[in-house]
């Protein structure tokens, strides 16, 4: 069984379709990267995953669970989901150790010793150790990204979601994020990573999910949709990365 | 140098009774800090409430006490209210005077530093799980307070010159002490600078701590209002 199944998804917005029937299917370990172009309703996908939107029809099973009926517990729903925003969105006002630990300590409930040294794990596990005590504005946005990784990984997830974690970030911070996605990948951390960037794509190594006008257009691996895919538009979509890689 | 003797001497003469009237407006000026911030924070609180009746209450009180003179108000409470069978003492009415005045313009110093916030932070609190209380208490409220540190020791700074006006209320503060120094000897300019000299050196003293206070909370990347 898989441990997010989306079915149906619909998400409107005044009338308009934004998800248009979503199916999608996230296995433990798994990553998967959505894709496609501006608009098609990536980040939609995201946000009604965690409820930071409510779905206008459509089911999500999270390991089995119907989280878009009333009544479900979204707080805890959220805890279970860690969202990496693409704006990395850190708590300015506190360190890089406490941005990690406050969940811990105010939604896990644990003790400031037992927060510190969970969060000092994810963040050694990051290469962030040295930069525990540095403030969000002291550190590049590659770190920044990491600690917001290391921030929603401390909560024991059962999927991490990036949205565009490479939208704000140079090249070379680009390529840092793809390295630490293809590192949690390895220690079978389950993730969805939403992004426009074909690069990134071409360097993680699961499947990618194509996402047009709301619903999902090809699945496949790089490889796959860039030359095997019968959608003559998929595949031109994916060999612009292969040309310009 | 004769009226300068005797103005000494008047002012050595009432020395205790000024110094009373000084602790007084320091009491004042302390409780109303304190009170108008806690005032403050709850009706920016409330200002955040998504239920559009109590936005729009929030913000009539706002309105109501910004607009209106804080003298009119304490006069209202002090003159008015024995008409109904209520009699605060002096202080009473100033604390709860000036706390509805100051509270006010708190909420709107912290509305505005909200505005300011990098909302997308109070999206992700909420996407890990907080609460909206939860939210506000550790997100919203600690970067709020630390970006509006100088409008509301400013704040501070007027609530202490403007607890002179409490002495019309027949709050026996510094400047009513002052006042009664003028009339003993009727030399109104020296006890108007003197009292002008202690405003200003007590206005220098919380200006001194208010830059201690925004360096000590100063965070990098985060600016002022």
């Amino acid at each position: 069984m898989a441990l997010i199944e989306i079915r149906d998804l619909v998400k409107e917005y005044d009338g308009r379709q934004v998800l248009a029937g979503v199916n999608l299917d996230l296995c433990e370990g798994d990553l998967k990267v959505v894709m496609g172009p501006s608009g098609c309703g990536k980040t939609t996908l995201l946000r009604c995953l965690n409820r930071l939107v409510d779905p206008t029809s459509g089911s999500i099973r999270v390991r089995g669970e119907e989280v878009t009926r009333p009544g479900v517990d979204v707080r805890a729903l959220r805890q279970s989901i860690g969202f990496v925003f693409q704006q990395f969105a850190l708590y300015r006002h506190l360190t890089v150790l406490d941005n990690v630990t406050l969940g811990l300590r105010k939604l896990r409930g644990m003790g400031p010793a037992q927060a510190h040294e969970k969060a000092a794990y994810e963040l050694s596990r990051l290469d962030m150790a040295a930069h525990h005590d540095k403030y969000p504005a002291q550190i590049s946005g590659g770190q920044k990204q990491r600690v917001a990784s290391a921030r929603a990984l401390a909560m024991d997830p059962t999927v991490i979601v990036f949205d565009e974690p490479t939208s704000a970030l140079d090249p070379i911070m680009s390529r840092e994020v793809a390295s630490m996605i293809e590192r949690l990948n390895a220690d079978r951390v389950t993730m969805l990573c939403v992004t426009h960037d074909l690069q990134l794509a071409r360097h993680l190594p699961d499947r990618i999910v194509y996402l047009e006008q709301g619903r999902v257009r090809a699945e496949g691996s790089f490889a796959d949709l860039a030359q095997d895919c019968p959608d003559a538009q998929v595949r031109t979509f994916f060999q612009h990365a292969g040309a310009t890689a | 140098m004769s009226n300068w003797g005797s103005f000494q001497r008047d002012l050595l003469e009432q020395m205790p009774l000024i110094l009373d009237g000084l602790v007084r407006t320091l009491q004042l000026t302390a409780v109303i800090s304190v009170t108008g911030l806690l005032m403050g924070v709850l009706v920016f609180y409330l200002t955040l409430s998504p239920q559009a009746a109590v936005k729009r209450l929030t913000q009539a009180y706002i309105s109501f006490f910004v607009g209106m003179p804080l003298i009119v108000l304490l006069f209202l409470m002090y003159y008015g209210l024995p008409q109904w069978g209520l009699r605060p003492s002096p202080f009473v009415v100033a604390a709860v005077g000036f706390t509805l005045n100051v509270g006010a313009y708190n909420a709107a110093y912290l509305t505005t530093a909200y505005n300011g916030l990098d909302h997308s932070e109070l999206e992700a609190a909420r996407a890990q799980g907080f609460s909206p209380h939860q939210v506000f208490r550790f997100i919203t409220l600690p970067q709020v307070l630390r970006l509006s540190v100088p409008a509301l020791t400013n704040q501070v700074i007027g609530n202490l010159k403007d607890s002179s006006v409490a002495f019309l209320i027949q709050y026996t503060e510094l400047f009513a002490r002052i006042q009664e120094l003028a009339s003993t000897n009727f030399q109104f300019f020296k006890a108007y600078c003197l009292a002008a000299l202690v405003y200003l050196a007590l206005v220098s003293v919380i200006v001194l701590a208010a830059r201690a206070l925004e360096r000590r909370v100063a965070m990098p990347g985060l600016r002022s209002a």
